[in-house]
């Protein structure tokens, strides 16, 4: 069945609208985590909250597995999926920065948006500076625009590279994220005394 | 520590063990594709405007060859006349191939929007067939323009209004109009192709 624009199910019109409706959900669901809290965000970098990494770990384990059932199922035909293009050593060193913005401002770019909805006077600041940041990558792109482009893999999967089968992902990822939930919620029981407060 | 934690995570645990089990797709062996192709997509000389497809149709151009790649069931339930259907699927197969690589014959495939055919239309080039092209915006595209188009404002160019006034006529001949109430179905005559042998081009290309 799925994708469903690819297999013509419904036209190309409708990608705004299914944007506007995943947006939505998102949001929500990153206001319903806590996410538009920075404090929160940034225990994970600290060590006293980890409910950034369960949340994510469990998003992607949780979509790990579901799509290699969908496949399956037939609901959702991988072989059309769009895969982002790697480019490694940009994209590490994007990350690098992404993850020192992210400690130093306490927001990422989705949340502090959701943040801002909920009235954050410090998203505001971050996002007015996410801009700010934009604005300055768009006018200095030139400038490292050969680094930007380099190292190509195309759009390659980790099966692609290894030539491991992706089950073998799906149940390391699946085995790595269970214990990272054991494992932060002995240190958050330890480390916090009011555990109370953030139920886990 | 919550029991509902534990058994989230026996669950999770075997949900990701299930996936070993599930039977893995044939892949399909990734073929260099030469740079022609690659050129050749990006050009929009493929495309002909259901404007010109129903031109064509009314002036019975003996070239013209309609391919719907849709399923069968959709063809059956509307198609453009004169069309052959040649699902997406069964492209490949002699039968679909039949239908391509006829000399003089220019193959037109369309489907509900543009994307099936314009793999179709992939698929064929690559398989060394000339003379095809595609129907841009495909029958989406055909019920707006020719069965109901949208009269221009008064403020448009003389050949938007050209365009208008074909299209109307257009739509009267597809419809049968507004007087004539004969069975709208210029049905799908089952057309006889003929089957020749063709010069090595499915054995070509990739």
């Amino acid at each position: 069945m799925g994708p469903l624009i690819p297999n013509e199910i419904i036209t190309g019109d409708w990608n705004f609208v299914i944007a506007i409706l995943i947006g939505i959900a998102f949001g929500f669901l990153l206001e319903a985590s806590g996410f538009s809290s920075s404090r929160n965000l940034a225990g994970v970098f600290y060590g006293y909250n980890f409910v950034v990494l369960r949340v994510f770990f469990t998003a992607v384990i949780v979509a790990m597995v579901g799509l290699l059932y969908f496949d399956y199922f037939g609901w959702l035909d991988l072989s059309k999926i769009f895969i982002l293009p790697t480019y490694l050593s940009p994209m590490i060193l994007g990350s690098v920065i992404m993850g020192i913005g992210f400690v130093m401002g306490g927001f990422c770019p989705g949340t502090s948006f959701t943040a801002i909805a909920i009235g954050k006077m410090d998203a505001l600041f971050f996002a007015i500076g996410l801009f700010i940041g934009i604005f300055i990558f768009g006018e200095s792109f030139p400038l490292f625009k050969d680094y930007y482009y380099s190292g190509s893999m195309g759009n390659v999967t980790l099966t692609d590279v290894t030539g491991i089968a992706a089950p073998w992902f799906a149940f390391g990822f699946t085995v790595i994220a269970l214990a990272a939930f054991w494992v932060s919620a002995e240190i958050e029981k330890k480390v916090r005394k009011n555990t109370k407060e953030y139920k886990f | 520590m919550n029991k509902n934690y534990i058994f989230l995570t026996v669950l999770m645990l075997l949900l990701a063990l299930g996936t070993f089990f599930v039977p893995k797709k044939q892949l399909v062996s990734h073929e260099v594709k030469p740079e022609k192709l690659l050129l050749d997509i990006t050009q929009p000389s493929r495309y002909v405007t259901t404007d010109q497809v129903a031109k064509m149709i009314i002036e019975h151009d003996p070239t013209l060859e309609l391919i719907d790649v849709r399923p069968a069931d959709e063809y059956d339930k509307f198609s453009l006349p004169d069309a052959v259907n040649v699902p997406l699927k069964d492209i490949l197969t002699p039968e679909g191939q039949d239908n391509l690589g006829i000399e003089d014959m220019n193959a037109v495939f369309f489907s509900n929007d543009d994307i099936m055919s314009d793999q179709a239309w992939v698929i064929s080039t690559r398989l060394g067939y000339k003379n095809i092209y595609v129907m841009k915006g495909g029958l989406n595209c055909w019920i707006e323009t020719i069965i109901n188009p949208v009269e221009p404002p008064e403020t448009a160019p003389k050949t938007a209004f050209e365009t208008y006034q074909f299209r109307k006529a257009a739509g009267m001949y597809f419809t049968g109009g507004n007087s004539i109430k004969t069975d709208t179905g210029v049905k799908k005559a089952k057309i006889k192709v003929r089957r020749k042998k063709k010069e090595k081009a499915a054995s070509g290309g990739c």
